[in-house]
C-alpha cells in the first residue's frame, strides 16, 4: 500500500517534471526565435517606436519686380496654440479667455483643449497674433500654462491689385494640384505641402519658390512626449524670383484703366520680357488669402470677373489692329501693292452673296490706297483684299504669327489665340471656311480672336520688322527667333511710316492721342461686340454700356528704335484711338522715362 | 540541510535568479543604486526570515492549521470586495499602507495546506466522496477570485490545485472527467461568465488586430525581447523601458525588459538556472531514501517547487505572446509584496520539508 503510494507519487512527479522540461524547452525555442531569428526585425520596430521626425518648413522664395519692389514674401506669423506637452489648467483656460475676450469663446477653447489632449495634436487658439496680442500674452502669460506661441509663415503680397493676376495666389493643395505638379516637379511629394501656388507665377515656379523641407529627428516616449532632438537635416529655403514686371508702370496702367474692364500688356522688345501685364478689375492678392468660401463664390460670380486674367486669357476680336499684320501677308503674296486704289463709299458689297458690310465711317473715305487705308482704317479696302486670300496661305500666315500656339511659357493660366482654319470652323460650326468668312477675318472681326498678350506681340512683330521671340515673365528659355514671311525693307518702312501717320497725321485714327515727343507708332481698333446691320441698331446698342464696342490700341515706341510694344483693350470703351490710345501713351512714357 | 554539491547547485541557481530579479527591478524602476541594494536586501531578508521561521516550526503544526489558514485566506479574498482598491477595473489588493497585498495570491498555498490536513486524516485514501468534496472546495473557492474579476489568477489557482491533487494521487478518471467537462463548458463560460475586459484579453490574443491595446502590449513586449538579440543591449540599456513603450514593465512584463538587457544568453542562463533549481529540488525530494509512511512533506515540497517553476514559465509564455495576457507575476522578479511573500513562503516550505526529512 505504502509502496504503491510512493510509486504513484514518483510517477506523477516525473510526469509533471517532464511536462515542465518540455515547456522550458519550448520557451527557449520561442526566445531563440524572437531574439535570434526575428531580432533585427523587432529591433527595427523598436527604433520606429522611439525615433520620429518632424518637418522643418522652408521659407518660400520672394517675388521681386524689375525695379526692386518685393511683391510677395513669406512673413513670420505667430499663433497661440495649445501645448501638447502639458495640459492647460482650468484656471489658465479662464484667464486666457479673459485676456482675449473678444477673440476667444471659453466653450470653444475648452473643446479645443479636449481635442488636443484626445488626439494629441496642436490646436491653434488664435491664428496670426498681432504685435499687440503677442505683447499682451507675453506680459501676462507667465501664470498661464499649457499654451505656447508657435511660429509659422504666411504669404504676404504687395496689396496693389494690379499685380494679383501675374503673381497668382496660394491655396490648400487638392487632387488637381497634385495632378498638375507631379509630372512637372521630379519626385514630387504632395504630402509635404499644405498650400501650393494655384495660379500665376506662384504656380509656374512652385518648385523654385517652395524650397526643400528639412527634418528634425527626435526621440519620443510612448505618449509622444519627451523630445530629445537627435539630428537636424539641412533644409533649403525657396529661391527668390526676379520677374520682368516694372511695378511702377504696372500700377500706373492699372490706375489709368480707372475701374473699366480691360487689359494692358507691354513687351520689352530688347529681350521680349513682359514689363506690364494687367487685367482689370482685379483684387489684392492678400484678400484672396483670408477670404471665406462664400466671399470667394461672390468673386467667382461677379459679372466683372475680377479673378479672370484678361491679359493672358481674354479673347477679343482684334478689329482694325490686325490690319497692319495682314498687310504684310497681302504684300508678300502679291494681293496688293502700295499703288492700288479703291473707292471707299462706306460699305463693302460682297457680290457672290449679295451681302453688304458696313464700315465704321458714314460716307466712307473716298479714293483710298493701302497707306490711307491703314492710317484712316478703311474697312472696305481690306475687305476687298480679303476676298482674294487663298485659304491655305492665310492659315499658314496666321500660324507663323503665333495663332494657335502657346505664346508664353510662364504665363499661367494661359490661352492661345485660336487658329482659324477648316478644322476650327468644322469643330465649332460643322462647316468649312468659305470666302465670306474672310471678309470679316480680314478686318479682325468674325471668328478672329486674340489675347491682349498676343496683340502686344503682334505690335512687337511690326516694330521689329517681322523678327520676334516668345515673351516671358521670368525665365528666358532658349528663346528662338521667329521670322514671319518676309517682305522687302522698303515695304516694311512704308508700313511703319503708315503706323506713325496713324498717330501723327491729322487724318490718323490715333491723332487725338497727342503723342507728342513719345515717337509712338500704332494702330487703333474698335471691336464690335454684337453684329450690327444698320446705323439705327448701332444707336440702340450704344445705350447699353455692356454692348458698346471694345476699344483697342496696339503700338510701339520709340518708332526710330523700338523699345516697347503695347496692347491696350478697354472693354466697351468704344473708341480705340480716343480711349485706349491715351492709356498706351502714358504707360509707355512712364517706361521710357525710367532710362 | 547539508551543503553538498547538489544542495550548492540548488542554492546557487536560486541566488542567481533572485539577484537577476533584483537587478532587473532596479533597472526598470530607478536609477538609484541604493534602491537596488534595498530591494535585494528586502528580498533576501524576507526569504531568509520566512525560511528560518518555517525551519523553527514543526511542519506538522502548520498542517494542523491548514483549514483555518484556508478559511482565513478566503475571508481576506472576500474582504477585498469591501476594502480593496481598484486597479484596471478589478479589485484585487488590500492596502496596508506600507504594503499592499493580493490575498488571492496565497490561495494556492493555503488550499494545499488545507488539502494536506484533510487527506492526511484519511491517510491519503481518495474515496469518491472525499475526491468530490475536495474538487468542490477547489472550484467554489475559485469563484471569489474570478469574481474580482481576476480570471487569470483564478484559473491558475484551479490548475495548481488540480496539480496538487494529482501529486497526492487522486484517481486519474476525475482529471479526464474535468478535462472533458471543462472543454464542453468553456463556450458557455465565455458567453455568460466573463466581463468585457476579460473577453477583450482573450479576443486580443486570437485576433490579429493590432490596435487592441492588449495586442499592443504583447507586441511591445515581443519588441523588447527581440531587441535584446543574442547578447542584449546591456544592463540599464532597455530603450523600451526608457521610453515607456512597455506597460507594466515592473510587474507582469518585467521579463521582457530583462530579455532586452541581457539578450538570448541572459534568457538562456536564467532558464537553465530555473531548470536546475526545479529539477534538482524535485528529484532530490522525490528520491529521498528514507521515505516515511507520511508522504505529506514530499507532496507539499514537490508542489511548491513545481508552482514556482510553472509560474515562472507561464509568465514567460505570456510575455512572449504564446498564451493570453493573464496577469501572472514572475517569481522573484515582479515588484510586489504579495508575490515576494508568497514565493518566500513556498521556499520556506520546500526547505522545511526537506529539512524535516533529515
Amino acid at each position: 500500500m505504502k509502496d504503491n503510494k510512493i510509486h504513484i507519487y514518483r510517477t506523477r512527479t516525473k510526469i509533471l517534471l517532464s511536462f515542465f522540461v518540455c515547456i522550458l524547452t519550448l520557451v527557449i525555442v520561442r526566445f531563440f526565435y524572437l531574439q535570434i531569428i526575428q531580432g533585427n526585425e523587432l529591433r527595427e520596430l523598436r527604433e520606429q517606436n522611439i525615433n520620429a521626425f518632424e518637418y522643418i518648413y522652408p521659407k518660400r522664395g520672394r517675388i521681386i519686380s524689375r525695379d526692386g519692389t518685393v511683391l510677395a514674401e513669406d512673413r513670420k506669423v505667430f499663433s497661440l496654440a495649445i501645448d501638447i506637452e502639458q495640459k492647460p489648467s482650468e484656471q489658465s483656460i479662464n484667464k486666457l479667455a479673459d485676456l482675449f475676450s473678444e477673440k476667444i469663446i471659453v466653450e470653444d477653447l475648452r473643446l479645443k483643449v479636449g481635442n488636443s489632449i484626445r488626439f494629441r495634436r496642436t490646436e491653434i487658439v488664435i491664428n496670426k497674433l498681432t504685435q499687440e496680442d503677442l505683447a499682451k500674452y507675453l506680459v501676462s502669460g507667465a501664470d498661464i500654462t499649457g499654451f505656447s506661441v508657435i511660429e509659422g509663415y504666411e504669404r504676404q503680397y504687395n496689396s496693389h491689385p494690379s499685380i494679383f493676376h501675374v503673381l497668382g495666389h496660394m491655396g490648400y493643395i487638392n487632387n488637381s494640384d497634385v495632378k498638375y505638379f507631379s509630372p512637372r516637379i521630379s519626385e514630387y511629394n504632395s504630402k509635404l505641402w499644405s498650400k501650393v501656388g494655384k495660379s500665376g507665377l506662384e504656380r509656374v515656379y512652385e518648385q523654385k519658390l517652395q524650397g526643400e523641407h528639412g527634418k528634425r529627428f527626435f526621440q519620443r516616449n510612448a505618449r509622444g512626449d519627451r523630445r530629445v532632438v537627435t539630428d537636424i537635416s539641412p533644409f533649403r529655403e525657396g529661391e527668390d524670383l526676379s520677374i520682368s514686371i516694372d511695378f511702377e508702370a504696372q500700377k500706373l496702367a492699372y490706375e489709368l484703366m480707372d475701374e473699366r474692364k480691360g487689359s494692358v500688356v507691354v513687351i520689352d522688345l530688347q529681350d521680349f520680357s513682359i514689363p506690364v501685364a494687367i487685367s482689370t478689375p482685379s483684387i489684392s492678392a492678400n484678400d484672396l488669402r483670408d477670404i471665406s468660401s462664400s466671399q470667394y463664390q461672390d468673386l467667382l460670380n461677379d459679372p466683372a470677373r475680377p479673378l479672370f486674367n484678361r491679359a493672358f486669357m481674354g479673347l477679343y476680336p482684334p478689329a482694325s489692329t490686325i490690319k497692319p499684320l495682314l498687310t504684310i501677308f497681302a504684300l508678300n503674296n502679291g494681293y496688293t501693292n502700295w499703288d492700288e486704289t479703291i473707292f471707299d463709299d462706306g460699305f463693302f458689297r460682297f457680290e457672290e452673296e449679295e451681302r453688304i458690310f458696313n464700315a465704321w465711317r458714314e460716307g466712307g473715305h473716298g479714293l483710298t490706297d493701302l497707306e490711307k487705308a491703314l492710317v484712316e482704317s478703311s474697312n472696305p479696302f481690306f475687305m476687298n483684299l480679303s476676298i482674294r486670300y487663298e485659304k491655305n496661305l492665310f492659315v499658314e500666315f496666321l500660324k507663323s504669327s503665333s495663332f494657335g500656339s502657346k505664346l508664353c511659357e510662364d504665363c499661367y493660366p494661359h490661352q492661345f489665340s485660336p487658329l482659324i482654319d477648316d478644322n476650327w470652323k468644322y469643330k465649332n460650326f460643322g462647316k468649312e471656311l468659305y470666302k465670306g468668312d474672310f471678309i470679316n477675318l480680314g478686318v479682325g472681326q468674325g471668328y478672329m480672336l486674340t489675347t491682349p498678350l498676343h496683340l502686344s506681340l503682334i505690335s512687337g512683330i511690326l516694330a521689329k520688322k517681322g523678327k520676334y521671340e516668345l515673351p516671358y515673365l521670368v525665365a528666358k528659355k532658349q528663346n528662338k527667333l521667329s521670322v514671319i514671311e518676309d517682305i522687302t525693307d522698303e515695304d516694311w518702312n512704308k508700313l511703319q511710316s503708315s503706323l506713325i501717320d496713324v498717330i501723327y497725321s491729322p487724318n490718323g485714327t490715333g491723332y487725338r492721342i497727342n503723342a507728342g515727343e513719345l515717337k509712338l507708332a500704332g494702330k487703333s481698333g474698335t471691336a464690335q461686340v454684337v453684329d450690327i446691320n444698320s446705323r439705327e441698331e448701332y444707336d440702340e446698342v450704344r445705350v447699353n454700356p455692356l454692348l458698346r464696342d471694345h476699344a483697342i490700341f496696339i503700338g510701339y515706341a520709340p518708332y526710330d528704335d523700338p523699345r516697347y510694344s503695347i496692347a491696350v483693350i478697354v472693354e466697351n470703351g468704344e473708341s480705340g484711338g480716343r480711349v485706349a490710345g491715351p492709356i498706351a501713351k502714358k504707360v509707355l512714357e512712364e517706361l521710357l522715362n525710367d532710362f | 540541510m547539508i551543503f553538498n554539491l547538489r544542495n550548492s547547485i540548488i542554492l546557487f541557481s536560486l541566488m542567481t535568479i533572485i539577484l537577476m530579479g533584483s537587478l532587473t527591478i532596479y533597472s526598470v524602476t530607478s536609477i538609484d543604486i541604493n534602491y537596488f541594494l534595498r530591494f535585494l536586501l528586502i528580498n533576501i531578508f524576507v526569504i531568509l526570515l520566512v525560511v528560518l521561521l518555517f525551519n523553527q516550526i514543526n511542519l506538522n503544526r502548520i498542517f494542523s492549521f491548514g483549514w483555518l489558514l484556508f478559511l482565513f485566506n478566503i475571508l481576506l479574498v472576500l474582504s477585498v470586495e469591501v476594502f480593496g482598491k481598484e486597479i484596471n477595473g478589478s479589485k484585487r489588493w488590500l492596502d496596508f499602507g506600507f504594503l499592499s497585498l493580493q490575498p488571492s495570491e496565497f490561495m494556492k498555498i493555503t488550499f494545499a495546506l488545507f488539502a494536506i490536513q484533510y487527506l492526511r486524516f484519511y491517510s491519503f485514501k481518495f474515496s469518491k466522496f472525499r475526491t468530490i468534496f475536495l474538487l468542490l472546495v477547489l472550484f467554489l473557492s475559485a469563484i471569489p477570485i474570478i469574481a474580482q474579476p481576476d480570471l487569470g489568477t483564478g484559473l491558475v489557482y484551479i490548475f495548481l490545485g488540480l496539480m496538487f491533487l494529482f501529486i497526492c494521487g487522486m484517481h486519474r478518471v476525475y482529471f479526464t472527467a474535468i478535462g472533458i467537462f471543462g472543454a464542453l463548458l468553456s463556450p458557455l463560460i465565455y458567453s455568460f461568465g466573463l466581463t468585457s475586459y476579460q473577453k477583450g484579453r482573450i479576443i486580443s490574443w486570437f485576433s490579429s488586430d493590432q490596435t487592441l491595446s492588449e495586442k499592443w502590449n504583447i507586441l511591445q513586449s515581443e519588441i523588447s525581447i527581440g531587441s535584446g538579440g543574442f547578447s542584449g543591449e546591456g544592463f540599464l540599456n532597455s530603450k523600451q523601458n526608457e521610453f515607456n513603450f512597455l506597460p507594466e514593465a515592473d510587474t507582469d512584463f518585467i521579463f521582457s525588459i530583462y530579455a532586452e538587457q541581457f539578450g538570448f544568453i541572459g534568457v538562456f542562463l536564467i532558464l537553465i538556472m530555473l531548470g536546475c533549481f526545479i529539477v534538482m529540488t524535485t528529484l532530490l525530494t522525490m528520491t529521498e531514501k528514507r521515505l516515511t509512511s507520511d508522504l505529506s512533506p514530499y507532496y507539499i515540497g514537490t508542489y511548491c517547487t513545481l508552482v514556482i517553476g510553472f509560474s515562472f514559465l507561464l509568465n514567460i509564455l505570456m510575455v512572449s505572446g504564446m498564451i493570453p495576457v493573464v496577469g501572472l507575476p514572475l517569481p522573484f522578479f515582479t515588484k510586489g509584496g504579495s508575490s515576494l511573500l508568497c514565493f518566500s513562503i513556498m521556499l520556506g516550505l520546500i526547505f522545511t520539508s526537506r529539512g524535516f526529512l533529515k
